[in-house]
């Protein structure tokens, strides 16, 4: 059980992280196209930024300011934050005001890039990202998932990663994440709610950006 | 955090939190104490080809219990897949030193019989943190102890006391040294890590026991219906003072 579940938090960074990068760089000539199949968008999104990284030299060695960057600059465009933070937030939404809402949003993404942040660091020029099979039920709607699988260095085992989108006014973006069967915002909903419980939204907020910080 | 006695946000599927989360403190102060510091001595010291072997020497011995869970769980091409990754790495991997299936496109698939208990329709039970071994439930509980006697190639098994227990020693570092990064990220990152933790593995175990079955009950539902939801007014004693 134990190391059953070692290999399952190994994964959810190392993939997760990776799932997240995946989704940046635009240094390609095939421009992702958010109002085309989902699944095409995930994949050149996630490529570019594949490429991106590797120029990019040892990710190793760039740190977590570098890949704020690449997020803030290829990754961004394809994710809604806001949706991401809603969702986690449940009903306690309703009771934030605009202000709450941003702050919170910001403050959330601070967390997941720090997350993730770590297992970027692990991209070597042998990763590589790919669709698995469709299933029938993929898209329903204006919401979709699209199944990938990642491959990092060789003497890794390959991570399923697995991204929720939906549609709208500007086509299909990704608002959740799966690493090896763990939802990103299910993983995330009991700890807000928790907080929200505990010291209301701006005490939310306050302990989201004091572990930005690095506290 | 405050210790708190009292859960305040209590979930259904962790009846027990107020004792889980005293065992949960009690294996952050040993591992703190003790077994961090191990660990992180030996992922400094040991050369990182050693370390992955004496990974996946222990892995590649999982295989075959693995392989019977998953034929218990009616996934017989799965099973017979995990059976072949078992002998190609034993043989072509030197003993399983290197896991040669892997990249050769057969990669594991991790199984054990709190899955088949769970395949064959038991319930997760309470959650359950166990002292030294972590998050686990009590139908996982039950099957770890299956694990324990019904691997034929468990260290269980070894007649001689002293090379089975440091055997034992090993794994228990080798895996928490595996780990680190991670908990390194969850101690920096999350609100709760206790929660943080529980959640995820009653996720990963959920997705475990569905296995590669298409479900269309599989995916989260949000209910995302404050979408348009106006945002609420500032009130007075909460303004920010900006």
């Amino acid at each position: 059980m134990l190391s059953s579940f070692s290999t399952l938090m190994q994964r959810l960074l190392c993939a997760a992280v990776l799932a997240c990068v995946a989704v940046a760089a635009q240094a390609q000539a095939d421009k992702p196209d958010p109002n085309g199949p989902p699944d095409q968008l995930v994949l050149i999104v996630a490529n570019q930024a594949l490429t991106a990284l590797k120029a990019g030299g040892s990710t190793q060695e760039n740190g977590i300011a570098r890949i704020n960057k690449v997020v803030d600059q290829y990754v961004l465009p394809y994710i809604d934050f806001e949706k991401t933070t809603r969702l986690a937030a449940g009903h306690y939404w309703r009771q934030a005001t605009a202000q709450q809402r941003t702050d919170l949003s910001k403050a959330f993404r601070g967390t997941l890039i720090r997350t993730y942040s770590g297992a970027l660091t692990r991209v070597d020029p042998s990763t590589t990202i790919k669709l698995l099979t469709k299933r029938a039920n993929d898209v329903q709607g204006d919401d979709a998932v699209v199944r990938t699988i990642i491959t990092a260095n060789t003497n890794a085992q390959p991570i399923e990663v697995d991204y929720r989108l939906g549609k709208g006014s500007q086509g299909w973006q990704i608002y959740d994440l799966n690493v090896e069967g763990v939802w990103l915002i299910e993983n995330y909903r009991n700890q807000f709610a928790q907080q929200i419980g505990q010291n209301g939204i701006d005490g939310l907020i306050k302990a989201l950006n004091e572990r930005n910080n690095g506290n | 955090m405050a210790g708190c006695a009292a859960p305040s946000h209590p979930d259904p599927r962790d009846p027990w939190e107020g004792f889980n989360r005293g065992v949960y403190n009690f294996n952050d102060t040993i591992d703190h104490l003790m077994i961090r510091p191990v660990a992180t001595l030996y992922s400094t010291v040991v050369p990182d080809p050693v370390q992955s072997c004496v990974h996946n020497i222990f892995s590649n011995l999982g295989d075959v219990w693995g392989g019977i869970n998953l034929m218990l769980q009616e996934r017989g091409v799965d099973a017979i897949n995990m059976w072949g990754r078992f002998m190609l790495n034993t043989t072509m991997g030197l003993g399983g030193c290197l896991d040669i299936a892997s990249r050769t496109g057969d990669p594991k698939i991790p199984s054990d019989f709190g899955t088949t208990l769970g395949v064959w329709g038991l319930h997760q039970g309470p959650y359950l943190v166990l002292p030294l071994l972590g998050p686990s439930s009590v139908r996982d509980g039950v099957g770890m102890t299956a694990d324990w006697y019904g691997d034929p190639l468990a260290l269980y098994h070894i007649r001689n006391v002293g090379l089975r227990n440091s055997l034992y020693g090993l794994k228990f570092v080798e895996t928490r040294a595996g780990l680190l990064d991670v908990t390194n990220t969850i101690d920096h990152t999350a609100l709760d890590p206790y929660s943080f933790v529980r959640d995820a593995y009653l996720q990963r175990r959920a997705a475990m026991v569905r296995g590669n079955k298409p479900n269309t009950d599989a995916l989260p539902n949000y209910d995302d219906e404050d979408k348009n939801a106006p945002p609420a007014a500032p009130s007075p004693s909460a303004a920010p003072a900006k």
